[in-house]
């Protein structure tokens, strides 16, 4: 085998051992806590003090501030995609997604002071609330995170379809929603979900700015649907807590059980819409 | 033929790229010997980043590196060895003690502080400038929610909580509470730094919150504590220095039997009377006459 093959393996093999890798030390550090909590880290009650680590809140707020990232950032992303693919000039396609990229690589500590300093005092004020540090918060500033991603994936995935489709629905007489809605739209459809299950990636896994809007507090809000109160997410809960657990004890190693779910989750979602948009099922290769 | 010298280049270009990357990364751990790092609580935070740039100034060569992080990082990262010395707002706990028997934890104490339950400047010019410990301890509990009833205007108190690991957090709940663990079910919001909580005190107008004294201001207002015999202490240094006000603390620091020589100037230089003269202009009181 020559150099650059043996280089290309070699880099293949290296993510590879590093995913089991990280399964591996996620479970072993972990172990600790599971084996002497059990059932027990699911419960409501955070209070390492009292040795009690449950972890259900943070769950809790991962989902929701992911579940509110993705329900405003998907129409608006997809939407957007069809405009800057089928509708725009083409001569200000390069530009447009330029500046979406540019979006997209803003450090996330930057979303996050705005959110501190200006987003989060319009949401206290426009819901008329106490602090403007609630799950709502996080999720909105997420989907403003999230959204070149998904526009620009989605995008791509749209631009990718040849040419001979479009020329076909327009000849067969179709209006221009009608391609896009029947032919662009179910041939791009396994882009669009890997550009989502990015897009979710990236929201489950943003710590600082999540960190900063969402107000730290470890309790499922009452009822659980009003997200006008704060709450935790997994990854602000770590960014705050894991520099003073020392290593090895339990209150480090329930934290590192919350990353394993945390890992969990995303492993779960992109294998599953794997199976589910599986090769065989797409209409262009 | 050509394809064997290309790639002959990059090899050679690879190799330099890589050799050029060790002599740095060696450049840079040579010079590590002479670096002293600090982290821990923000509350000792400013005196000692001011302490920093004056004896780098002082002792070219010497890179006194500054991080915040809380009491609780602090002492963690000692133990571990990650730091070589570790700043704390509140005494040192037993379980941190149990946690690294090997480190030979020694405090030097380098300044006294007061932890002083703050309110928006809304809710203090509404007339709220003083309260009862139990006040206080009821609105943690959640017991009560309304500023009415301690003589405030009838809005909905905003409960602002700091992270478990906090020294000022610590130093505040063992009075108030009467555990430096206990839980405050009234809380609302859980936040870090003494910037992060004192920027939520200035934009809520009707939050309750725990600060340093010396980060009080005029849109973050200190309460007078009202004692049993019904006088109030104000919560100035006056009473500070003279022990009056009942949530004071030294603070501290730390470090571990291993010192290393620059470490051990570094916190001389603090305890000197140049470095006292830092401690009083961060706002807190010096320890040294």
């Amino acid at each position: 085998m020559n150099l650059p093959r043996l280089y290309i393996a070699g880099s293949a093999a290296f993510a590879a051992v590093m995913v089991v890798l990280v399964f591996m030390v996620l479970m072993m550090s972990s172990w600790g806590a599971i084996s002497s909590e059990g059932l027990g880290l699911f419960t409501h009650k955070w209070h390492p003090a009292g040795g009690e680590f449950g972890v259900l809140p943070m769950i809790f707020g991962s989902a929701a501030v992911t579940l509110i990232a993705l329900t405003i950032a998907t129409p608006l992303g997809l939407l957007a995609a069809i405009f800057t693919s089928e509708l725009l000039n083409p001569a200000w396609r390069a530009p447009v997604k330029s500046a979406l990229e540019i979006l997209a690589g803003i450090p996330s500590i930057i979303y996050g002071l705005i959110g501190v300093a200006f987003f989060s005092i319009w949401i206290g004020n426009l819901f008329d609330l106490q602090s403007g540090r609630t799950i709502l918060t996080a999720g909105i500033l997420l989907a403003i995170m999230i959204l070149p991603t998904i526009i620009t994936l989605c995008d791509d995935a749209l631009h990718n379809v040849p040419q001979k489709y479009r020329e076909s629905a327009t000849g067969l007489g179709l209006y221009k929603y009608e391609v896009v809605r029947d032919v662009l739209l179910p041939i791009a459809k396994t882009d669009i979900t890997g550009a989502i299950l990015l897009a979710l990636g990236r929201a489950l896994g943003e710590t600082m700015a999540v960190m900063l809007v969402i107000g730290s507090i470890d309790r499922v809000p009452d009822p659980f649907f009003n997200v006008l109160e704060a709450g935790q997410s997994i990854t602000s809960k770590l960014g705050r807590e894991i520099a003073e657990s020392s290593f090895g004890s339990v209150h480090f190693s329930a934290l590192i059980f919350m990353s394993l779910i945390l890992v969990a989750i995303t492993v779960s979602l992109t294998s599953f819409t794997q199976y589910y948009f599986r090769r065989e099922k797409r209409l262009v290769e | 033929m050509r394809k064997y010298q290309r790639s002959r280049h990059t090899a050679l270009f690879s190799l330099a790229l890589i050799g050029t990357l060790l002599t740095i990364i060696a450049g840079c751990s040579r010079s590590e010997s002479e670096n002293v790092t600090v982290s821990g609580s923000s509350t000792v935070l400013p005196v000692i980043s001011r302490a920093a740039e004056e004896y780098s100034q002082n002792n070219p060569g010497v890179r006194v590196v500054v991080n915040a992080g809380g009491s609780g990082v602090g002492i963690t990262q000692l133990g571990e060895g990650q730091t070589d010395i570790g700043m704390i707002s509140r005494d040192i706990s037993a379980s941190e003690k149990a946690k690294f028997p090997d480190a030979g934890f020694t405090t030097h104490v380098i300044g006294r502080d007061a932890v002083v339950p703050v309110v928006s400047s809304e809710i203090y010019d509404a007339g709220v400038s003083a309260l009862t410990i139990d006040q206080i301890a009821a609105i943690y509990r959640g017991q009560i929610t309304n500023w009415q009833a301690v003589g405030g205007p009838d809005t909905e108190i905003l409960v602002i909580d700091k992270e478990a690991s906090r020294g000022t957090r610590q130093v505040f709940m063992a009075v108030v509470l009467g555990d430096e663990n206990a839980e405050a079910p009234g809380a609302k919001l859980v936040l870090g730094s003494n910037n992060e909580e004192q920027t939520a005190l200035t934009q809520s107008n009707a939050a309750i919150g725990m600060l340093s004294q010396a980060w009080l201001n005029d849109d973050v207002k200190g309460l007078a504590i009202i004692t049993a015999d019904g006088s109030t202490i104000e919560p100035d240094l006056a009473s500070i220095r003279a022990g009056e006000y009942p949530i004071a603390r030294d603070l501290l620091l730390v470090s571990r039997s291993d010192l290393s020589e620059p470490s051990k100037a570094f916190i001389e230089f603090v305890l000197s009377a140049e470095g006292q003269q830092l401690v009083e202009n961060a706002g807190y009181i010096k320890v040294t006459p």
